[in-house]
């Protein structure tokens, strides 16, 4: 999966028409709720093979952070 | 008074026939479009005659059970098509009552496919933001099977017991963004199912103290909570049963 291909889907895991960039802050996006980050954890495991849990996330600020777990 | 206006859009599967048409129909007669979707053109055709309310009626024949992973990206491809929807109304299901003795894998998963699965990932589709309206609304029919099953209702009942569980479950997770998400449990209702039934079913009218159903019964319901004046009620379950409890 290349890079815009990750936007597009972190996309999808917000449920947003909001476009994405990597340097957007999480927190910033009303969308950002445990259920994305639920979702997000789903995401990086059956994409990626990336074990998340929920206390990662108090690390990940931005989307560049999510593809940083994600390896790309 | 109407509840709501043509741009108000609902997608009401199951809408050729029995419960289905008859939302369908009330959610016209009270103003709103509606995108009937059902598996017989010619019934779609015969429910668009019988409308006669103000807002639209989109027929679209579809298979529900056809690729059930791919029903939200059919959610989208209808909103792109007709605009963003207010409601979701998954009516389309099917009985097959059997002695448990004579039930069969392949015909009890697909009476989970058309009655649980196929509702799922329509609100699955549907609780995407970029699909509805801000405030929206869910309505599973059930069937107070799924409450109270009677015999030869086994997989039936289960998956309408499934249903009921699956929709306070997603309730508790679109609550807080604006969509209400509620079931009805109808007993037995004069419907096409109803009839093809009666001899397996063997019901006992005259145990319903207010008679059986009507279809037009549960689709005041339906449109009830629906709309605004249901605003404060999510995550419940209906039953409707004429008293038979």
């Amino acid at each position: 999966m290349d890079r815009n291909e990750f936007l597009t889907q972190m996309q999808d895991i917000l449920q947003t028409d909001e476009e994405l960039s990597f340097d957007m802050n999480l927190d910033d996006l009303e969308e950002w709720d445990s259920l994305s980050k639920m979702a997000t954890v789903a995401f990086l495991d059956s994409n990626f093979g990336v074990k998340t849990t929920f206390s990662d996330f108090e690390s990940i600020k931005t989307i560049e952070d999510i593809a940083k777990k994600a390896g790309i | 008074m109407t509840e709501f206006c043509k741009e108000d859009i609902f997608l009401v599967t199951g809408a050729s026939s029995g419960i289905g048409k008859a939302i369908a129909l009330m959610l016209n007669e009270q103003g709103a479009s509606v995108i009937a979707i059902g598996r017989n053109q010619d019934r779609l055709n015969a429910l668009k005659s019988e409308a006669s309310g103000s807002g639209c009626i989109f027929c679209e024949v579809k298979e529900l059970t056809e690729n059930i992973e791919s029903l939200p990206v059919y959610v989208k491809e209808l909103k792109e098509k007709y605009g963003k929807l207010k409601g979701l109304v998954c009516a389309a299901g099917v009985d097959n009552p059997r002695a448990l003795q004579i039930i069969e894998e392949q015909m009890s998963r697909e009476v989970f496919d058309i009655n649980y699965f196929a509702p799922v990932f329509l609100a699955k589709g549907f609780a995407d933001k970029r699909n509805r309206t801000q405030n929206a609304g869910i309505v599973f029919i059930a069937s107070s099977a799924g409450v109270y099953p009677d015999k030869g209702q086994t997989i039936y009942a289960a998956s309408k017991a499934a249903l009921i569980a699956s929709m306070k479950s997603i309730s508790k997770e679109l609550a807080p963004k604006g969509v209400r998400v509620n079931s009805i449990s109808p007993a037995y209702v004069e419907t096409p199912m109803y009839f093809k039934n009666l001899e397996n079913i063997g019901t006992n009218i005259e145990d319903y103290p207010l008679g059986i159903g009507k279809p037009e019964d549960v689709a005041n319901m339906a449109v009830y909570l629906l709309s605004d004046k249901a605003r404060w009620i999510t995550g419940q379950n209906y039953v409707m049963d004429g008293g038979v409890f």
